[in-house]
């Protein structure tokens, strides 16, 4: 059997984990590197199906833990299980603070073919708050080695909305990152997690409280600095030049079929989706029991479809059975029709949840 | 027994000064319980009771003392409310005894209750046996409260007793002093029947138990009784006393107290105050008036949960048999649904009935806020009895509003009275006059204790004034109210819209002068509890058609998870799942969400 499919390799060691994080990542764990990816390669194996792959997305974490030989290995062992698409799109994220020319080169010939840099901010007071292990000036030299190793599909993150941040700081900070001419931005509001460092502090009131109205101006500014630099708005957080958008996640936001390998890796085959272990230690005895598995049933697939479609700035071809939603959504303002699909409207971008939560079934 | 041997009295007391413990100590002390078979506290016997320190229902038990000089005493302790809420049940109970005992913390001295119960007693002609309590405590002052209560009350020292009811200290001199002061009942066995109900409880095996004082005659069992004031016929199914269980007797004869089964359904048949005799050569007058208590504050009373509201109904009605002076009756509001408006006998009532519903029936509630009884003249002469401020005719169409005023004795250390005058005053108090109590030799760093007298609008008690008293007096303050009648007010209906639609359930009865600031606060806390929704929501106060203020909720701007990837769909579809359910809980008021807490915190603004 062969179908197309989208690979998640999740890779769960950080140097430190950032204040703001509430993935599964293990600081202080770099001496399993190998034990986890004999387990990786193990998963594979039992997961694979010679499937043709269209993507392979090395996230975490920090993939770029992983020495250069090791992900080349991985690369292998894939392309022996899998039918790995020619042109396949194979992105890794990348910490600033953990890679050099050096590195960047052996991974691009290992065949890595786009980058994903976690540069933050541009501004070492924010990248300290934010508990990063870079400052800005190595973000940008980071941004130079990968386009001196070769790297031509550049995806820069960005993160605003940051606790007493002014406009006028994002704007530099963007300013800044265009500067870099990356193929493709994220651009991700800080959204603030319980349990987390920062989320403690603000509590604690050693940071201000974040005011959603300026985090909303910044989208808004964003949009408009973006779009004059010729970059295309095709997803709620994520901009790129014509043609450069990110495969990989079109086959989320599409809720086409994924394999997740790895710690607490998320798959969606067939019409189940299901999580491995988010615990390391048991993840690497082999165990392949689900901590979370969901039958989806039609009515939620069509839901999910509607719910991640309309993230897209493509939208979505409306079922009859959301006409409702659709009339009273496009009332509100939140909702416009483009030919016979419908999208968010400018609006509608940032009240995303009050349109997706009108399409869960009941 | 002789009725020349038999002693009714009661104990009064400021909430807290240790009424219950003393109870309690009497019965172990008299032998009618050994220690280890008293409970907690015998006479408080429902939870909530004990855990406010405040006794609800009256409730009497037979002891026996024998007195030093030889003779068997019978005393017949009856236990009184120790709330002003429940003054009508506790003159009721006054008139039941010949003796009281008064008792007052020497930690705190005269309180306000002490003053009210004190001269309830003497307008009854009850001989009053003043005992300072808790002297035991290293905090108290028997000597300065002494001195108060001589100065103030007019006793001479001796007659004053120092007891500790906790360790027992002087409780067995109190018993001889019961026996000695207070006078014998004076009835007359031989006369037509006179009993008087003094307090009634209702029993699922016997129907209506009702305690009473056989003032003239005799009860038997198998009696065919009048109630006086009701004309209700009965059977005295049962004849009986307590000490402390339950005992059936022959018969009560002149100056017992005891109790009878009834066999009624329901207490409002049967209540305090009434005079009992027999159906055929029964008395021809009663023993007193007899005047059902009126419920004084009202207020709303709804399910969290409108499929709840059968239980609350189930709930109202059992709470009802046990306690005559709730009344209710079924409202329904477009915003909070099917409930029942309710009638109490003053806040504290309200509370234990909130709490009663909450707890024992394990309902989750929203009240509104407490308001009193309004009587309203109509320029058409027609004249309207309004309990809701939703039946608020139009300012145009009223001639006269009358509303229940209230005067109230505040008793406090003076260097308070500066802050509690000021806080009388807020509340549309009006000065009455000051009294020093007493000529304290030794003087607290609080001043010399004062009591001050206002007459004030029920309507301004109702909300946070207890809560002020307390806190501008640091604790010190105690108050007590009695109702004085009705008088005319300049008041008006502040209406409360939400985005243009007028919300009953946050609309208040205020003074003309006053509804500007009072609408301004809800308006600041209803836009601090609504969340901003997808367009501006305007929150505006009015009187009769004039917006006296404003807020505007701003529209909502950002609602949205910023990352969905493959990892992310499930818990971030949960999330959603959750945002659509916690939609579900908000009560729509036109297009607005509102929160089910907004109601309460507007309640709680006062």
């Amino acid at each position: 059997m062969t179908q197309d499919i989208a690979l998640y390799i999740h890779v769960p060691f950080c140097r430190r984990r950032c204040r703001y994080c509430s993935f599964v990542s293990y600081a202080h764990r770099q001496t399993d590197i190998p034990a986890y990816v004999n387990a990786l390669k193990c998963e594979l194996e039992q997961r694979a199906n010679r499937e043709q792959v269209g993507s392979i997305y090395f996230g975490g974490g920090t993939p770029s833990l992983l020495p250069a030989e090791i992900l080349g290995d991985l690369l292998a062992a894939i392309r022996s299980l899998f039918d790995l698409d020619e042109a396949a799109e194979i992105t890794i994220e990348a910490n600033p603070g953990t890679v050099d020319r050096t590195y960047l080169a052996d991974i691009k010939k290992a065949g890595v073919n786009r980058l994903s840099l976690g540069i933050q901010s541009l501004n070492d007071r924010e990248l300290e708050m934010l508990g990063r292990i870079h400052t800005a000036a190595e973000a940008i030299d980071s941004v130079k080695a990968a386009r001196n190793a070769g790297f031509d599909n550049l995806n820069l993150d960005l993160i605003y909305g940051l606790p007493g941040q002014t406009m006028k700081e994002w704007q530099m900070a963007l300013s800044g990152a265009l500067a870099l001419k990356p193929e493709h931005l994220s651009l991700y509001a800080l959204s603030l997690e319980e349990g987390t460092p920062l989320y403690r502090m603000i509590e604690d009131k050693q940071l201000p409280a974040i005011d959603p109205d300026i985090t909303a101006d910044q989208y808004e500014l964003s949009e408009n600095l973006l779009t004059q630099h010729g970059y295309r708005h095709y997803e709620i957080s994520n901009w790129a030049l014509p043609g450069r958008e990110c495969h990989h996640n079109l086959v989320y936001w599409h809720n086409q079929p994924y394999l997740g390998i790895g710690v607490a890796a998320h798959s969606h085959i067939g019409n189940h989706r299901f999580a491995n272990t988010s615990n390391l230690d048991k993840y690497l005895t082999g165990t392949l029991l689900p901590e979370m598995d969901e039958a989806i049933s039609p009515d939620l697939e069509l839901a999910e479809t509607a719910i991640l479609g309309l993230r897209l700035d493509e939208g979505i071809g409306v079922d009859t059975r959301y006409q409702e939603q659709v009339e009273e959504l496009t009332a509100a303002g939140l909702l416009e029709r483009a030919g016979r699909r419908v999208k968010l409207t400018g609006r509608g971008r940032l009240l995303g949840n009050e349109v997706f939560w009108r399409f869960l079934p009941e | 027994m002789e009725q020349a041997f038999t002693r009714n009295f009661c104990i009064i007391a400021h909430i807290d000064h240790g009424k219950s413990t003393l109870a309690d100590r009497l019965i172990e002390l008299t032998g009618a319980l050994r220690h280890e078979e008293m409970g907690q506290q015998v006479l408080d016997s429902m939870e909530l009771e004990r855990e406010r320190g405040i006794t609800i229902k009256a409730k009497a038990i037979r002891l026996h003392h024998k007195a030093q000089d030889g003779e068997l005493y019978r005393l017949n302790m009856v236990d009184t409310p120790g709330h002003v809420d429940f003054s009508y049940e506790v003159s009721r109970t006054l008139a039941a005894c010949e003796g009281a005992v008064l008792v007052v913390d020497a930690t705190q001295g005269i309180q306000a209750q002490t003053l009210a119960n004190t001269y309830l007693a003497m307008e009854h002609n009850l001989e009053l046996i003043p005992v300072i309590n808790k002297i035991d405590l290293p905090a108290s002052e028997p000597q300065r409260v002494l001195e108060e209560i001589c100065s103030v009350l007019g006793y001479k020292a001796e007659e004053v007793l120092l007891i500790s009811a906790k360790t027992g200290e002087g409780v067995p001199q109190l018993l001889e002093e019961i026996a000695k002061r207070v006078p014998p009942p004076s009835g007359d066995a031989q006369k037509p029947l006179r009993a008087l109900i003094f307090d009634s409880r209702y029993d699922a095996y016997k129907g209506v138990i009702a305690y009473l004082r056989v003032v003239d005659g005799r009860i038997s069992k198998g009696d065919r009784l009048r109630l006086m004031g009701q004309n209700t016929e009965i059977e005295a199914l049962e004849v009986g006393f307590f000490a402390p269980g339950q005992s059936p007797a022959p018969e009560l004869v002149a100056g017992d107290v005891g109790y009878i089964a009834t066999g009624l359904k329901s207490l409002k048949e049967c209540r305090v105050g009434d005079t009992v005799t027999l159906t055929v050569g029964g008395a021809t007058e009663p023993l007193i008036g007899y005047q059902p208590p009126k419920p004084m504050v009202f207020a709303g009373i709804y399910p969290t949960l409108a499929e709840d509201y059968k239980d609350l109904r189930e709930a109202i009605e059992k709470l009802n048999l046990n306690d005559a002076s709730l009344t209710y009756e079924p409202e329904s509001s477009p915003i909070l649904g099917h409930g029942f408006r309710c009638g109490f006998l003053g806040l504290l009532h309200l509370d234990i009935v909130r709490e009663r519903l909450e707890r024992e029936f394990n309902l989750a509630l929203v009240v509104t806020a407490p308001g009193v009884k309004f009587i309203i003249t109509l320029t058409g002469g027609e004249q309207l009895t309004i309990t809701n401020p939703d039946e608020f005719p139009p300012p145009e169409e009223i001639e006269k509003i009358e509303e229940p005023w209230v005067k109230i004795s505040i008793i406090t250390p003076s260097v308070f009275i500066g802050a509690l005058m000021e806080l009388l005053t807020e509340s549309e108090g009006k000065y009455k006059h000051t009294e020093y109590l007493g000529q304290s030799q030794t003087q607290s760093e609080l001043g010399q204790r004062v009591r001050l007298e206002y007459e004030m609008p029920l309507r301004c008690m109702l909300t946070t004034f207890y809560d002020q008293m307390k806190s501008r007096s640091r604790g010190y303050a105690s108050m007590d109210y009695e109702f004085l009648g009705f008088q005319p007010a300049r008041l008006v209906k502040l209406v409360i819209l939400v985005n243009d639609v007028p919300v009953d359930a946050f609309s208040r009865i205020a003074p003309p002068q006053s509804a500007q600031a009072v609408g301004r606060a809800i308006a600041a806390k209803l836009k601090e509890v609504i969340p901003r929704q997808l367009f501006r929501v305007p929150i505006q106060a009015a009187v009769g058609g004039r917006i006296v203020a404003r807020e505007d909720i701003p529209a909502k701007r950002k609602d949205v998870l910023a990352k969905c990837y493959g990892g992310d769909v499930t818990r971030k579809r949960k999330l959603l799942e959750k945002q659509k359910e916690g939609k579900k809980k908000m009560k729509l008021i036109g297009k607005v969400d509102v929160p089910k807490e907004a109601f309460l915190d507007i309640l709680k603004l006062g």
